[in-house]
């Protein structure tokens, strides 16, 4: 492979990051070429021992989607990343997807509990009227504070929980990342 | 020598190569595959990871022969993670030893 053939490769396989990101990788290459071309060797053996460029994009794009989900924090960046981190390998499928899965699982389940305690008393008030003062209208209404009390606090400790998840869960690719690195 | 091993011990090479003067790419790269064989390329996205964890700053300087270099310089914070790095490698290098030496019996020397 030439260094031109090398750089094309390279550049449309990271057509997708910024101009600024991808030029400045590019640019780091093609330093490495002249380089290693002033040390009097080979186009194609500083190809050669560069790696492969497929091997390369992927790994830069990964890096660059984790960091951007880091710097600024959106569902929408998180699954870019999760997407670059699993097209490092199969092996990721089933590490990084399989977890993540689960999670997001576990956490829907648990806005659900808490937007059913949030609604329960509007069931309830369908059900049985505006509660006035006898017996177990009284029950009714300390039933419905409770429960509308109860899901508030669920869904508070549930944001703050997510938010807690989403940078784990972004330390996690970073893990896994570094373990596929140069494969 | 193992893959997955060695782009651990890449990380601690290149942090450990710019503890003394700055360093560009093509430098570290070559003062790392003159050791042990590694795709080179792996190198750069490697760098910027670091760099942009904030453990390492970069600027270019022109050079005489060739293109400007990307000079990479260890920050504070880079080197208080380098000495992380090599007091585990320090510890894990201890260990493995010792188990080759008990293992291979020629730890009575």
């Amino acid at each position: 492979m030439t260094r031109r053939e090398f750089m094309d490769e390279l550049g449309s396989l990271l057509i997708e990051l910024p101009d600024k990101e991808r030029l400045d990788i590019l640019a780091d290459y093609t330093e490495h070429f002249l380089m290693g071309i002033q040390d009097g060797k080979s186009e194609h053996e500083i190809a050669e021992t560069l790696g492969s460029p497929k091997v390369l994009a992927r790994e830069l794009l990964a890096g660059y989607r984790i960091h951007q989900a880091q710097s600024n924090a959106s569902v929408g960046n998180m699954t870019r990343a999760i997407i670059a981190t699993v097209s490092l390998g199969f092996f990721n499928l089933i590490f990084v997807l399989g977890p993540f899965m689960a999670l997001i699982g576990v956490l829907i389940a648990c806005y659900g509990v808490s937007v059913s305690l949030l609604v329960a008393p509007l069931g309830m008030l369908a059900q049985y009227g505006v509660p006035n003062l006898s017996h177990e209208r009284l029950f009714l209404l300390f039933g419905s504070l409770a429960s509308v009390g109860l899901g508030g606090m669920l869904v508070i400790g549930l944001i703050r929980l997510t938010k807690w998840l989403y940078r784990q869960f972004l330390r996690y690719l970073q893990f896994n990342v570094q373990m596929i690195r140069g494969k | 020598m193992n893959v997955q091993f060695k782009k651990g011990v890449l990380e601690l090479c290149v942090l450990v190569l710019t503890a003394k003067r700055d360093r560009y790419g093509y430098e570290l790269v070559a003062s790392i595959s003159e050791k042990f064989h590694i795709a080179e390329g792996t190198v750069y996205p490697l760098l910027r990871r670091l760099t942009q964890e904030g453990f390492f700053t970069t600027y270019l300087k022109e050079s005489q022969e060739g293109p400007p270099r990307k000079y990479y310089q260890l920050t504070e914070q880079g080197r208080v993670y380098m000495n992380d790095l090599v007091l585990e490698w320090r510890i894990f290098d201890r260990g493995v030893n010792q188990i080759i030496g008990e293992g291979l019996g020629y730890d009575k020397a």
